[in-house]
């Protein structure tokens, strides 16, 4: 309640725009105040938990090393080792080293047990191909920004609120723009589809 | 028991990456994708998508910082003219439209254009890019009617020229820069 309210007025006393409202939260973070990480945690959440379902990684354990990854961050500020808090960077760094830690453990088990164990469950996509797709060409990058012309101005607009690497929640898109958070979101999903296929033009040809 | 819950559409599934699905209807999906692998790969297919749609809004957007007035391309330079032009004649005519007088007629661009600048609220940081040397006497007056900096294209305004190299501060372009 106290958090919402102190959150609801540092909003207001630095209106333009919500980075300087995750500097004043990153801050209190760093000071200890678990307020400020809840909020955090809530707003960067979906992301790191997207992020790892991407690297291959069952929901169930890419919410549990999400969930771990808040942890560690938490235990490395409690201990006074994080200096700065630059989220999602952050987290993102911090979960996609548990992943490797984690598939780098798995392995070493299954070597140590029988053929019939192995963690086929963990890993149900060859993770060469999806390594070799995680990172976009150069000519796929070009496709995508020519489509990303194409679509209209404010879609694009929203588009790059949304995903601009600040983590800016989907209600906060929707205020700066002054639309609904269904329509953010609708808009958020065309644009998809059209970078979809000009991503995957290119692996086609 | 997996009979029993859907196989995942592509739809659904972007709905549950937005974060947009009921907290039953995600808990079901994720049930399912433990269950069903050909799920799961479409759910991490989907997954890597998104983490590629932030690269490219990552690219996308830096690529938008930098000004280069001077290599703009005719066409575009002409619209946005055009669209200045516009713009100061509906601001213009603004003021002196009383309550009581029928409305202007304002062509429909310039009040598309008009209306997300109206939100941004902070007209001072909002910095105006004139397109060409033809229209930039006109580019500036009326953007210092309303209060703005004006980044000329021969760079002898109040604002520097900036190479394309050093990228502005982002506190400066915290709304791009607007086209009048």
């Amino acid at each position: 309640m106290t958090t919402l309210q102190s959150r609801q007025e540092t909003d207001g006393a630095l209106r333009p725009g919500a980075a300087p409202d995750e500097e004043a939260l990153s801050r209190r973070a760093l000071a200890g105040e678990r307020g400020a990480w809840d909020v955090l945690i809530a707003r960067h959440q979906r992301r790191v938990v997207v992020s790892l379902l991407a690297r291959g990684i069952r929901v169930d354990r890419a919410q549990e090393l999400a969930q771990e990854t808040w942890a560690r961050l938490i235990q490395q500020q409690q201990r006074g080792l994080l200096t700065e808090l630059r989220l999602p960077h952050l987290a993102l760094a911090q979960a996609s080293f548990l992943a490797a830690d984690d598939a780098r453990r798995t392995r070493r088990e299954s070597v140590d047990s029988t053929v019939e164990d192995l963690p086929e469950r963990q890993q149900p996509v060859d993770p060469s191909q999806s390594a070799e797709r995680r990172l976009l060409s150069e000519e796929q990058l070009t496709r995508a920004r020519d489509a990303l012309a194409q679509v209209s101005p404010g879609a694009r607009n929203v588009f790059l609120l949304a995903c601009d690497g600040q983590g800016l929640p989907h209600s906060e898109v929707a205020t700066r723009v002054g639309l609904s958070v269904q329509r953010v979101r609708q808009i958020l999903c065309e644009v998809r589809k059209k970078l979809r296929t000009a991503l995957e033009e290119e692996t086609h040809v | 028991m997996s009979r029993l819950t859907p196989h995942l559409t592509r739809d659904r599934t972007e709905q549950y990456l937005l974060g947009a699905l009921p907290p039953d209807a995600a808990a079901e999906l994720e049930a399912h994708t433990l269950t069903c692998d050909a799920c799961a790969r479409l759910l991490q297919e989907e997954a890597l998508l998104d983490e590629q749609l932030y690269e490219v809004a990552a690219a996308a957007s830096r690529e938008a910082v930098v000004l280069r007035p001077a290599r703009w391309h005719r066409p575009a330079a002409a619209a946005a003219a055009l669209l200045a032009v516009a713009a100061s004649v509906f601001l213009m005519l603004r003021p002196t439209q009383g309550p009581g007088e029928g409305p202007v007629p304002v062509p429909p661009v310039a009040m598309v254009r008009e209306a997300p600048q109206e939100d941004d609220a902070e007209p001072l940081d909002i910095m105006v890019a004139c397109p060409d040397l033809a229209t930039q006497e006109h580019c500036l007056r009326s953007a210092s009617a309303r209060g703005l900096l004006v980044y000329h294209p021969g760079g002898m305004g109040e604002v520097p020229r900036y190479d394309a190299s050093t990228r502005l501060p982002d506190v400066a372009l915290s709304s791009r820069p607007a086209a009048l």
